[in-house]
């Protein structure tokens, strides 16, 4: 057990970690971090930042000592949420009733018999206008991911059809800016409140239909198991924050990848590697979550730190997962490798819900069907592609053209 | 407290022995054994705690529920249909007195 009491210990200290760098490119400062330990101290992030693999997976199999339920990110994600807090912010046995309500409709199978047919039809339809703007002018995120993540959410949470792609787009967005809203900015919590109300007009109406018509929707589901309905809404609020960005980014993502190795993009296209394969491996080696918080419980000594209680801990998923101990040459792409036992959707109870959503609605479908249609696809380099951030990471622009 | 033996391909063997209503899954994980992963804390949501239960030890069990019905179709290993289970939804003293399993090469 990596707990020594009673044991004096110096925590290294990352006093040159600059978020603005973060902000352009984290991967030079996670490799630092994890050349200084496996818990390290930011006070430019007043965290203790866990920057290698198996000290994080030994952090998430630890719930009791780094709680979720961590008061500075609680207190905004219940004000963004309307007063109450979702399961990713809720500890087991509490997180568990809420979080079973939603794996039935979640699981692979589920996912092929239920989910794909739908995915497949919408990626189509947004290939068509893809096409449709053209070699010159089209933005694969603009054009194509964004709207195809935003429609497969607006389907798996059993939204009506009249919710257009752009509206749960901007509820995605204020939520996470809500969250997020460090400095209180007024015009931040006005969006916010406003999408809010937005979301629950339309749950106003969906639940009762629901109740009287159950459905595969996650928004179903939670009702199923008879939770009180403020905890249903907030559920669908965390689905809609958590549930838009990520695929979005995994699609720009895996096609930036692919293109930037055409040797490697050959190799899938030609079924050496399967494409849920390849999926895997862009989600390791270019993570859109790259960190997620958590509570230390007690003063606890952790690997070579000691951690004071009530001290926020980052879970750096993105730079675990370039951890040359675990991934060998962990910073090159290699879709031939078996990238599973990544922490690209975290571990232990709170792994993302919607991981094998994903993988199928990006790795299986979205992105093979764009190669299918648009065989010469590939990044504009006449234009310009743009990354940001780093706690969610992922490609706020990526022209592309073909033949 | 009860008996858990986990036998690896390699032919070592790791016995424990655990508290009533902890599962297999979190017994092998917060022990380190290897060749058992766990990634979704028990949730019948990531297939990476498949075992082969030993033959003898079958006939006590509970029948495969619906979810871990689906999960054992996502195995790395191939499924037995009669010895793979998921070891995160078998609990020491509720679901067995005793138990022996083999471990799967690969959980990836
Ligand atoms: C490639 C795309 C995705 C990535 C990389 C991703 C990543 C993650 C990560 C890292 C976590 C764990 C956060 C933590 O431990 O604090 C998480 C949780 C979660 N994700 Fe995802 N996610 C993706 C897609 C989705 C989708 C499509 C949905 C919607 C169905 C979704 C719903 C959720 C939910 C509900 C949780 C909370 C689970 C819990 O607390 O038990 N995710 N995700
Ligand atoms: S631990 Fe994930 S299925 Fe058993």
């Amino acid at each position: 057990m990596p707990i020594h009491e009673n044991l004096t210990v110096d925590t290294p200290v990352a006093d040159w970690l600059n978020p603005q760098e973060l902000m352009t490119d984290p991967y030079p400062s996670y490799a630092r971090l994890r050349e200084a330990g496996d818990v390290v101290y930011a006070p430019a992030l007043q965290s203790y930042l866990v920057p290698r693999y198996t000290a994080l997976r030994e952090t998430q199999l630890h719930p009791e000592l780094f709680s979720v339920r961590s008061s500075d990110v609680n207190t905004m994600m219940e004000r963004a949420f309307g007063g109450n807090r979702p399961m990713l912010r809720k500890d087991d046995p509490e997180h568990a009733v809420e979080r079973q309500a939603i794996n039935p409709t979640l699981r692979p199978r589920q996912i092929a018999q239920t989910w794909s047919p739908r995915f497949a039809q919408t990626v189509e339809h947004w290939i068509d206008h893809l096409l449709e703007v053209g070699p010159e002018n089209a933005d694969l995120n603009r054009d194509f991911a964004a709207p195809v993540a935003s429609q497969n959410l607006i389907d798996l949470i059993g939204f009506p059809s009249e919710v257009h792609v752009d509206s749960l787009r901007r509820w995605s967005t204020d939520f996470i800016d809500g969250l997020s809203n460090v400095m209180s900015d007024p015009d931040i919590w006005a969006r916010c409140d406003a999408s809010r109300a937005e979301v629950n007009a339309v749950l106003d109406e969906l639940i009762p239909h629901l109740r009287r018509h159950p459905d595969a929707s996650i928004t179903s589901h939670l009702l199923e198991v008879n939770l009180p309905e403020d905890v249903v809404r907030t559920n669908v609020m965390l689905t809609i924050s958590g549930g838009m960005n990520e695929p979005q980014h995994m699609i720009t993502n895996m096609v930036w990848a692919l293109s930037t190795h055409p040797d490697q993009q050959r190799t899938v296209r030609a079924g050496e590697v399967s494409w849920g394969d390849a999926f895997e491996e862009v989600v390791r080696w270019v993570s859109p979550i790259g960190m997620a918080p958590r509570e230390a419980t007690a003063d606890i000594e952790w690997f070579d730190a000691k951690i004071p209680q009530g001290a926020t801990v980052g879970l750096l998923f993105a730079s675990a997962n370039r951890d040359d101990s675990v991934f060998p040459r962990a910073d090159e792409l290699d879709v031939t490798r078996n990238a599973r036992g990544h922490l690209g959707f975290g571990t232990g109870v709170h792994q993302c819900a919607g991981r094998w959503a994903a993988k199928n609605a990006v790795g299986e479908v979205a992105v093979p069907r764009l190669y299918e249609r648009i065989g010469s696809l590939m990044v504009d380099d006449s234009r310009q592609v743009s990354w940001q951030g780093w706690f969610f990471r992922g490609l706020t622009a990526l022209p592309v053209t073909w033949d | 407290m009860v008996k858990i033996s986990f036998h690896h391909r390699d032919g070592s063997l790791d016995v424990l022995n655990v508290d009533d209503g902890t599962s297999v899954m979190r017994a092998a994980v917060t022990s380190g054994i290897a060749g058992i992963v766990g990634e979704c804390g028990g949730q019948a949501m990531c297939a990476t705690c498949h075992i082969y239960v030993r033959e003898e030890y079958l006939d006590v069990l509970p029948p495969v529920r619906h979810d871990e019905e689906e999960m054992l179709d996502c195995t790395t290993e191939p499924r037995d249909e009669r010895r793979s289970r998921l070891a995160c939804q078998l609990s020491a003293g509720r679901d067995f007195e005793a138990i022996e399993v083999d471990v799967p090469a690969t959980q990836f």
